[in-house]
Order: structure tokens, then C-alpha cells, then sequence
């Protein structure tokens, strides 16, 4: 099953998991699959029923713009993952 | 002897990179006939000051608009206890540290907050730009302006043991814009405050980005990475993100549309919260230089204050204020930007 890997800033939203088992075929659906069982991260990644703008979605290391964004197909092995900007230095 | 000219005795103290293949005796002559600007000098900006300066990199201009705290020698490796004591601002305490490492490259030291006003003369002479900021306020100016002057720039950010990296090349690679379209608002995200920062995530950051920077100047184009390098120290995660189908396909208004909006002043706050530090900066510039000792006596009242050249500091209402000649305040004590805008007008005058 399609796996959605939260990052360190936002696991204390996800009852501290770095990753969570879906059963979703697009990134859409896994993305809300897991925004049911843990709605804090859903306003965090999302404004309205778009993406935020400063974070980004990868299946495998491929960046969903440029394939179907939420729309884009996954696999049940494949790996979402969910990156925002890094600020700091 | 004019740029890009050597001696033989100073090509010497590089043999040990020089007899690395891959970028040999040209590379390295290449290397010591550029100019590269580092803006930002904390924890990424002294690590690649100091890799970029030992490498021979010919002129290395550093921009920091800050001072040296206690706090920051835990990861900020050019800078000790006696550049805390004796109040120097970051930019200049490197350049002085810089000097002793390497005499053959020059080094200059400049201490401004940079913004839209300032960037385009920062960075015009400069073969790179490099990224040792905390902020993406900064890092958007910077973008805008490399794309504006069609220059290469390396990306790199930090928080906690996860750090990212990019090389960018306007035309050639996505942009920072493609990448990130929007920055986070205040509040959004983490920062070295609430989540604290590790000096070897930021060293492996900045030693990254100094890798690229010597392939750049070097020729190397080949070798540069093109994708979103990602790693985290701490969980041992290394990944290579595959971003160069960006370009293009992301509508973006800097490298597509070319609209410099970070440039023009349209966006970016000149207000800002600073990362890890409780503090507020306000900058109000002004066109002459502040006069500090006509201000340590009209503040006499408040408390004690103390100046040299470069800073005056005093505390007033629980709030460490450090002014700066050219107008601008650290205010400590305070995540506010409003309140800090306050106890500016209340305190240094607007």
C-alpha cells in the first residue's frame, strides 16, 4: 500500500508517526486518507483544496508538478512524501 | 599582478587540491581569479567563508548584517569568546580570522542588512552567489537578482539535523521560485528557535554548497548537481529529489515571466523576525550614519549604554536594543514586529 512519509516539523501533528500505511491510487486520496485520521496536518499543507505554496509533494523523488499534481497516480509501492521548505542556516 | 595572475609560490600552498584531477592547475587558476559573494555569515556563511577562502577563491565578499552572540560559537566556526567580548559584527570578525588563514585572497567584509535597495551592487561583480542567510526573505532577493544578472547561485537551508541544497543556474535549472513558490508565512513553519539547529547538519550543508561553488568557478559543469539534494544527520536519510522538470512547467514569475517582484520591493517586509533569537530586526535606514555618541547621551537615562564603531547596545523595558550606524535596531526580548517597531520609535527615534 501507497506509504505517505510526514516530515519532523509535522509529526507532532501525526500523533509523532513519520509515516503512514494508505490505501489511496492518486495522491489526492492517500493525502486524504491520511488527513482523516490526523485533520491538524490538513490546514498545515493545505489552503482550501490546494497545496500550500512553500511545501511540495514527491512520489518517489518525482515532483507531482510536473506529473499530475493531485491527480498524479501511485502504486501500492510507491512512496509519497511530503516536503516543506527548510529556513533555517 | 592583476586578477587571475599567480606566482608559483602561491599556486603551492593549493597542491593537495591541485593534484586532485578534477580540477587540477587550470581549475585552481580558475579558482583564484574569481569573486564570489557569501551572503549571510552565520552558521552556513563561516563554513563556506572558510572552505572558499583556504580553496584560494581570489575575492570573497561576505555580507552579514549581525553581531556575535555567545550562542552562536556552538555552530558559527570562524568566530571565539574574544569576538563575542569585544562586540564585533560577524562579517568583520571573519574577514579578520579569514585574513590569518589565507593573505593571498581578498577578503571584504561588509556590514549591511541586505535588501531590494542594496542586493543588484552586492552581487554584479560576483562569478557566484552563495547562500549562507536564514531566511527566505533574503534567499528570494538573491534569486531575483541572479536571475535578473543571468548568475549561478547555491541554495542551502537548515533546521534541526535536515538540511536541503541547490545549485541554481537561471536558464539552465529551476529556480528557487520554481521550487518554493511561496514562502512560509511566520509561524508556519520551524525555526532554529523552536527547533533548534545542529552545527554538523549545517557544516554538511555549507560544505555541499562549497563543493558546487569550486566546480562552478572551476568549469566543473558537468559534475554540478542538478536536482534537490536533501539529507537529515540524524536519521542517516539522504535523498536526491528530481526537480529539473520544473523549469518551465511551473508558471513562475521570476525565471519564466521575469517579473522580479522580491527585486522591485513589491514583497518581503523589511521588518523581520530573526531565527533562534527571540528578536526582532526594524530596519529604518538612513542616508547619514547614526551619531552614537549623541545618542549614548540622550539615553543616558535609561540605563547603561555602550558603543564602539561599529554597534551601540542598551536595555530599556526588559529589551536588549543593538543600533547599528546605518539606522537599523536588533531589538531582543521580542517575536513581535509590531512591539519592536514600537519600542524602536520609543527608543532610537523614527
Amino acid at each position: 500500500m501507497p506509504v505517505v512519509k510526514i516530515p519532523t516539523p509535522l509529526r507532532p501533528h501525526a500523533n509523532g508517526l513519520d509515516s503512514v500505511d494508505t490505501t489511496g491510487s492518486t495522491v489526492g486520496e492517500v493525502l486524504g486518507q491520511v488527513f482523516e485520521a490526523h485533520p491538524a496536518l490538513k490546514e498545515r499543507l493545505f489552503d482550501g483544496t490546494e497545496l500550500r505554496r512553500f511545501v511540495n509533494v514527491y512520489v518517489n523523488n518525482e515532483d507531482i508538478r510536473y506529473l499530475d499534481d493531485l491527480e498524479t497516480k501511485v502504486e501500492p509501492k510507491d512512496e509519497v512524501s511530503i516536503i516543506p521548505a527548510v529556513a533555517g542556516g | 599582478m592583476s586578477a587571475g595572475e599567480t606566482t608559483s609560490d602561491s599556486i603551492d600552498r593549493y597542491s593537495r587540491q591541485v593534484r586532485f584531477p578534477q580540477l587540477g592547475e587550470a581549475g585552481q587558476r580558475k579558482l583564484m581569479g574569481s569573486r564570489v559573494t557569501i551572503c549571510g555569515c552565520g552558521a552556513l556563511g563561516t563554513v563556506l567563508a572558510n572552505h572558499l577562502v583556504r580553496a584560494g577563491v581570489g575575492h570573497v565578499r561576505i555580507v552579514d548584517r549581525d553581531f556575535i552572540e555567545t550562542h552562536n560559537l556552538q555552530r558559527q566556526i570562524l568566530f571565539d569568546e574574544d569576538d563575542v567580548a569585544a562586540n564585533l559584527p560577524k562579517a568583520e570578525a571573519a574577514a579578520r580570522k579569514l585574513r590569518k588563514i589565507n593573505s593571498a585572497v581578498t577578503i571584504e567584509p561588509v556590514v549591511t542588512d541586505i535588501d531590494h535597495t542594496n542586493i543588484l551592487g552586492l552581487v554584479a561583480d560576483a562569478d557566484l552567489i552563495l547562500d549562507g542567510t536564514d531566511n527566505f526573505e533574503t534567499r528570494y532577493l538573491i534569486n531575483d537578482a541572479a536571475v535578473k544578472l543571468n548568475k549561478p547561485w547555491i541554495f542551502g537551508g537548515v533546521i534541526g539535523s535536515e538540511g536541503q541544497s541547490m545549485t541554481i543556474r537561471p536558464g539552465i535549472t529551476p529556480c528557487l521560485r520554481c521550487l518554493i513558490e511561496d514562502s512560509p508565512p511566520p509561524g508556519m513553519t520551524p525555526t532554529c528557535e523552536t527547533a533548534g539547529v545542529l552545527g554538523p547538519a549545517v557544516a554538511v550543508i555549507a560544505s555541499f554548497e562549497a563543493v558546487e561553488a569550486i566546480k562552478l568557478l572551476s568549469g566543473a559543469y558537468d559534475a554540478l548537481n542538478v536536482e534537490l539534494f536533501m539529507i537529515d544527520v540524524w536519521d542517516w536519510n539522504f535523498r536526491r529529489l528530481k526537480v529539473a522538470g520544473l523549469l518551465g512547467k511551473v508558471d513562475c514569475p521570476c525565471c519564466k515571466h521575469h517579473k522580479f517582484e522580491w527585486l522591485d520591493g513589491e514583497l518581503g517586509s523589511h521588518t523581520t523576525t530573526l531565527c533562534g533569537r527571540n528578536a526582532v530586526q526594524v530596519a529604518a535606514r538612513r542616508p547619514e550614519p547614526l551619531d552614537f555618541l549623541e545618542m549614548a547621551r540622550r539615553l543616558a537615562p535609561v540605563g547603561e549604554v555602550r558603543h564602539n564603531a561599529f554597534m551601540l547596545k542598551f536595555a530599556a523595558e526588559g529589551h536588549e536594543f543593538t543600533v547599528f550606524p546605518d539606522g537599523r535596531a536588533i531589538i531582543k526580548g521580542t517575536n513581535d514586529i509590531v512591539k519592536a517597531r514600537t519600542l524602536y520609535a520609543q527608543f532610537v527615534g523614527s
